[in-house]
C-alpha cells in the first residue's frame, strides 16, 4: 500500500497516454538527467516492491511465507507496464531482497526471485502482445488483466516457488498442492488488487481531471467501503457481500479511479480479517480461510473491473457516438452551411441573370423604341400623302430596314414649286438610327426651301452641301434633285453620289447618268454641274435609294440594270401605253408594288428602301378635265395643270399667265364660297376646252354659295372681267358654273417640245 | 403653304426689303403679306415690297397689299413695290388700281436714293457664303434666279 504513493510520486511529470511507457516520453532529455531519472525510477520500483513484500508477509496464512494477498507481483507487474520492462532488473533485486531472509538457503532465494522476476515480465509480455490499455476502459483489457496478467502469469512464479519449497524441504510433499494454490492465488490476487490500483494512479493526471463532486463521491466510496468491510469483519454475520455493491456503485460512477482503490481497500482489510481469522473467518479452518478470501477478493476484483472496464467502455461508445452524433451534425450544419450558401449564390446568379435579363430587355426595348421613333419620324416626314398634280401621276414607297436600327435616312421628297414646276429629290444620309433620321428631316426641309427660293439644281445642292457642312456632326448625305417641267417635260438634275434615276419606256430603260458630283459631306468643294433632258412623252421616272438595288455578291450597276430591265417588262406587259385621262394612274402604283416585291426579300429588309416612280400623263388632245378637292392648297395644282394645257395647247406665255389669273380667281371663289354653307368640303371642276383660237374655260362646283352681299373684295369678278373676253356665272341648284371665254393667238408647236439645251456632259445612256 | 412662296428680309438704315419668291394666293397671301407687316420696326420709315420674284398674284394677295399699306401707313410707314413691267404680276397689280395706292417701281434701280443701296448689295446667301470662307470665288447665284414656265 505505501509503495503506490510512493512509485506514483517517482513517475516522471510527462505522461505517454496508451499502453506506452512513462519513462518513454522523457526523449528530450539529456542523457544524464535521463540515467539519474531511470535509476530513481528503479530504486522506486525496488523499494516499493520490497515494502509491499513486507506488507505481505504480514499477511501470511501459511507459515511465514506463504500469503494469500502478494502486493509486490502487482507492483512489479504495474510497474513494468508502466515504466517498461527494462527495469525487470530492480524487480529482481528486490525479489533477491525479500526472499533471502526467508528461504532455506541463497540459492532457493535466487531461484525464488527469478521466478517473482519472471511472473510479472511474463505478464507484461503476454499484455503487450495482447494490446493491452493500462486505462482498464475496455473489457478485453479487464479479461486480459485477469487471465493473462493475474492467474496465468503467476503460475509461472507459484510453480517454480512450490518447487523450491519442495526441493529445499521447507515443505512436504503432501502440503505441495496447498503451497501451491496458495502462492499462485496470493500472487494472482496481488496483481488484481494491487495492479489496477497502481495503473489507475496516472490517470488522475492524464484522464479529465474530476469535479469537487466527484472527488467527494470517491471519498464516500472508500469511507462506506472500509465502513462496509470493517463492519463485516468485526460482526458475525457475513455482510462481506454488501461491499459489491458499493464497488459496484464506484465502478459505475467514477471507472477505474474509483473502483481500484475501493477494491484495494476492501480486499487488503479483508484479507487481514482473514489472517486475524476474525469475522466471518473465526472457527475456519485455512483452506476454508482461503477459500473464502480468494472467492470475495475475486468477486472484488472481478465485479469493480469488469464493471468499471464495461462502463468505460459504455461511456466511450456514447462519448464516440455523441462525438459521431456532434460530427455529423457538424457536417450537417457544415454541409447545411454549405448549401446554404450555394444555394444564396444560386439565388443571387439569378438575381444577377434576370437583372441582366431585364436590363437587356430594357436595352432592347429602348433600341426598338429608338427603331420606332426614327421610323415614325422618318414616315412622318415623308409625304403622308403625295401632292396632287394634275396631269402628273406619282407613287411611292418607303419600306423601313427590318434589322435592329438599320433604318436610317432615306427620303423622298415630291415639292411643288411656283411656275408649275415639281422638285423631285430622294436621297440617303449615312448612318443610322435616330441620328440619321434627324440629319435627314434638316436636310429634307432645307431642300424644300433652297428649291423654293432658287430650283436650278445646282443650287439646290450647294444649298444642301453648305447646311451638311454647318451641322454639329456632318454627315455624308447622297442625293439627286430634279427639276421638272410638266409643260415643256424637261427634266434638269444634279446628283451628289447618288445611284442615278432611272427613266423607263415600254421595252427600254436609261439611266440618267449625268451631272454627278462626290457625295455631299465629303469634300469640302461645294460645286455642282446640272444635266438636263426632256423627258420623252409616257416614260416613267423611277427614283430610289441603294436599298433597292445593293445585293451581296452583285454589283450596284447590276442592280441598275436589273431595275431597268424589270421595270421595262412590266410597264410592256401591263400595256401602260396608250392610256389617256388628264389625272392617270397608269399602274404605278402596281409598278412599285411590282419592284418592291422583285427586288426585297419578304420579312428581310437590309437597308431602308425609298422608291419614287413618276409619269407625265400622255398629251391632253385639246380638253383638261381636272377634278380636285375644292381647298386652297389645292389652286396651285390647277394652275400648274391649267399652265401645261395652255402651253400644249399654243398660247402665248403673257396671255396663257392672264388666263391663269382669271381662271384662279374662279377657282378661289369656289374653295371660298362654294362649301361654306357644309361641313364637308366638295370638290372643285376646271373643263377647258380650244375652239379655233378661243379658250373656253368652265369652273364648276356643286354647292351652293351664300348672297352676294356677305362675300366682299369683288376683285376676283373684276379681274376675270379685265382679263376674259366674256365671264357668265350661273347658279343652279346642282352647283355654279362660271364660264370664262378668251380669244388667243395661239401658236403651233411641235410635240415633243424641243429641248432648250442640249444635254452637259454624258447625261442619257439609253440602253438597248 | 410656305411651300408656295419664300420671304427674304435685309435692312439698309431704316429701309426694309423684303423679297417675296414664289407665288402669293388665297391659300398663303394672308400669312405671308401678315408676316411681312409684323415683322416691320417701329425705326423703319420706307418697306420696299419686292415681288420680281413672285410668279402668280390673286385677288386675295392684293387685298392683303392693301390692308399691309393700310397698317403701315397708320404708322407712318411707307410702303413701296417692285414689280417688273414683264412680270407675270403687272397686269393683276394694275388692273386692282393697286398701283394707285402704293408706288410700284419697275426694278429696285427705281427706288429712291434712302433705299438704292439695296439694288447693290448682294443676296443674302451670297454674304453667308463669303463671311464663312466658302465657295471662294463663286457666285451662289450663277444659275440665275427662279426659273419661269418656259424660260
Amino acid at each position: 500500500m505505501t509503495a503506490g504513493p510512493a512509485a506514483a510520486g517517482t513517475s516522471p511529470s510527462a505522461s505517454a497516454p496508451g499502453a506506452g511507457t512513462l519513462a518513454a516520453a522523457a526523449v528530450d532529455e539529456t542523457p544524464a538527467l535521463a540515467a539519474v531519472r531511470r535509476v530513481a525510477v528503479a530504486l522506486a520500483i525496488g523499494l516499493a516492491y520490497y515494502l509491499g513484500a513486507r506488507v505481505g508477509l504480514r499477511l501470511s496464512l501459511v507459515g511465514n511465507d506463504v500469503t494469500p494477498l502478494w502486493p509486490p507481483t502487482g507492483i512489479a507487474v504495474a510497474g513494468l507496464l508502466v515504466f517498461g520492462r527494462s527495469y525487470w532488473p530492480a524487480v529482481a533485486v528486490a525479489a533477491l531482497a525479500v526472499n533471502v531472509p526467508l528461504s532455506p538457503s541463497p540459492l532457493a532465494a535466487a531461484v525464488i526471485a527469478v521466478g517473482n522476476t519472471l511472473a510479472p515480465v511474463v505478464a507484461v509480455t503476454l499484455l503487450r502482445r495482447v494490446g493491452f490499455r493500462r486505462q482498464l476502459d475496455r473489457q478485453r483489457d479487464a479479461i486480459a488483466i485477469v487471465f493473462l496478467g493475474a492467474l496465468g502469469s503467476m503460475l509461472v512464479s507459484a510453480s517454480i516457488g512450490s518447487a523450491v519449497l519442495l526441493a529445499s524441504g521447507s515443505i512436504p510433499a503432501s502440503q505441495l498442492a496447498t503451497a501451491w494454490v496458495v502462492w499462485w492465488t496470493g500472487d494472482a490476487m496481488g496483481v488484481l488488487s494491487v495492479a489496477p490500483f497502481l495503473l489507475c494512479i496516472p490517470l488522475f493526471r492524464e484522464q479529465r481531471s474530476w469535479p469537487r463532486r466527484q472527488w467527494l463521491e470517491a471519498g464516500a466510496v472508500l469511507l462506506l467501503t472500509t465502513a462496509l468491510v470493517t463492519a463485516a469483519a468485526l460482526m458475525r454475520l457475513p455482510v462481506l457481500f454488501l461491499s459489491l455493491p458499493v464497488l459496484g456503485w464506484a465502478a459505475w460512477r467514477l471507472q477505474l479511479r474509483g473502483a481500484a482503490p475501493a477494491a484495494l481497500l476492501a480486499t487488503t482489510v479483508t484479507t487481514w480479517t482473514a489472517v486475524a481469522g476474525i469475522g466471518p473467518f473465526a472457527g475456519r479452518d485455512v483452506l476454508e480461510k482461503m477459500v473464502l478470501l480468494q472467492a470475495f477478493n475475486a468477486c472484488i476484483a472481478l465485479t469493480s473491473f469488469f464493471l468499471a472496464a464495461l462502463v468505460s467502455e459504455r461511456m466511450q461508445a456514447t462519448a464516440d457516438l455523441a462525438d459521431a452524433a456532434a460530427h455529423l451534425e457538424r457536417r450537417v450544419e457544415e454541409r447545411t452551411q454549405q448549401l446554404s450558401a450555394l444555394n444564396a449564390r444560386l439565388v443571387q446568379e439569378i438575381q444577377e441573370r434576370s437583372q441582366a435579363q431585364e436590363l437587356l430587355s430594357h436595352e432592347e426595348a429602348r433600341a426598338q423604341h429608338e427603331h420606332d421613333v426614327a421610323e415614325t419620324l422618318q414616315r412622318s416626314l415623308l409625304p403622308g400623302r403625295l401632292p396632287d398634280l394634275p396631269g402628273i401621276a406619282l407613287a411611292a414607297r418607303y419600306v423601313p430596314a427590318t434589322t435592329d436600327l438599320r433604318i436610317g435616312g432615306d427620303w423622298y421628297d415630291v415639292v411643288p414649286l411656283p411656275g408649275g414646276l415639281v422638285g423631285l429629290a430622294v436621297g440617303d444620309v449615312a448612318g443610322h438610327g435616330l441620328p440619321a433620321a434627324a440629319t435627314m428631316v434638316q436636310v429634307r426641309t432645307a431642300l424644300r426651301a433652297y428649291a423654293l427660293q432658287d430650283p436650278s439644281p445646282p443650287a439646290v445642292l450647294r444649298g444642301v452641301h453648305q447646311l451638311v457642312a454647318r451641322l454639329p456632326a456632318p454627315e455624308m448625305v447622297t442625293l439627286v434633285y430634279l427639276l421638272l417641267d410638266p409643260v415643256s417635260r424637261r427634266l434638269r438634275w444634279s446628283n451628289a453620289g447618288h445611284p442615278p434615276a432611272v427613266v423607263v419606256r415600254s421595252g427600254t430603260s436609261m439611266r440618267l447618268t449625268g451631272a454627278v458630283a462626290p457625295p455631299i459631306g465629303v469634300t469640302p468643294d461645294g460645286s455642282f454641274t446640272e444635266a438636263e433632258l426632256v423627258l420623252p412623252p409616257e416614260a416613267t421616272l423611277l427614283l430610289y435609294t441603294d436599298g433597292l438595288v445593293e445585293r451581296r455578291g452583285a454589283s450596284v450597276l447590276e442592280g441598275i440594270e436589273r431595275l431597268g430591265r424589270e421595270a421595262s417588262e412590266a410597264l410592256g406587259a401591263s400595256g401602260a401605253s396608250g392610256a389617256s385621262g388628264v389625272q392617270p394612274d397608269d399602274g404605278l402604283e402596281g409598278l412599285c408594288d411590282h419592284l418592291l416585291h422583285t427586288f426585297l426579300e419578304e420579312g428581310h429588309v437590309e437597308d431602308d428602301v425609298a422608291l419614287l416612280a413618276l409619269r407625265l400623263a400622255p398629251s391632253v388632245e385639246g380638253e383638261l378635265d381636272v377634278r380636285l378637292p375644292a381647298e386652297a392648297r389645292n389652286l396651285v395644282q390647277v394652275r400648274s395643270a391649267l399652265r401645261r394645257w395652255l402651253h400644249e395647247v399654243g398660247t402665248s406665255e403673257q396671255q396663257a399667265d392672264e388666263v391663269l389669273v382669271a381662271c384662279g380667281e374662279a377657282c378661289a371663289n369656289v374653295v371660298q364660297h362654294a362649301y361654306s354653307a357644309t361641313t364637308a368640303t366638295g370638290d372643285l371642276l376646271v373643263e377647258a376646252r380650244v375652239l379655233e383660237d378661243t379658250i373656253d374655260l368652265r369652273v364648276r362646283d356643286e354647292g351652293q354659295w351664300r348672297p352676294a352681299t356677305d362675300r366682299g373684295g369683288g376683285w376676283g369678278l373684276q379681274l376675270m372681267r379685265a382679263l376674259m373676253d366674256e365671264v357668265e356665272v350661273e347658279h343652279t341648284a346642282a352647283g355654279t358654273t362660271v364660264s370664262l371665254r378668251r380669244r388667243v393667238d395661239l401658236v403651233s408647236r411641235p410635240e415633243p417640245p424641243p429641248s432648250p439645251q442640249p444635254p452637259t456632259g454624258p447625261a442619257s445612256e439609253p440602253r438597248e | 403653304m410656305s411651300d408656295l412662296a419664300r420671304v427674304e428680309t435685309s435692312r439698309v438704315d431704316a429701309t426694309q426689303v423684303v423679297r417675296v419668291t414664289g407665288e402669293l394666293d388665297l391659300s398663303n397671301a394672308h400669312a405671308v403679306v401678315g408676316a411681312v407687316g409684323h415683322g416691320v420696326p417701329e425705326h423703319v420709315t420706307l418697306v420696299v415690297l419686292d415681288l420680281a420674284g413672285t410668279t402668280y398674284l390673286d385677288s386675295a394677295a392684293i387685298a392683303s397689299l392693301f390692308r399691309l399699306a393700310q397698317r403701315l401707313r397708320d404708322r407712318r410707314q411707307e410702303l413701296r413695290l417692285v414689280v417688273p413691267r414683264e412680270a407675270p404680276t403687272r397686269a393683276v397689280v394694275e388692273l386692282t388700281r393697286l398701283s394707285q395706292v402704293v408706288t410700284v417701281d419697275e426694278s429696285a434701280a427705281d427706288l429712291p436714293q434712302a433705299s438704292r443701296a439695296y439694288a447693290a448689295l448682294p443676296s443674302l446667301e451670297a454674304v453667308v457664303s463669303q463671311r464663312r470662307g466658302e465657295a471662294a470665288g463663286e457666285d451662289p447665284r450663277q444659275d440665275g434666279g427662279p426659273v419661269p414656265g418656259d424660260g
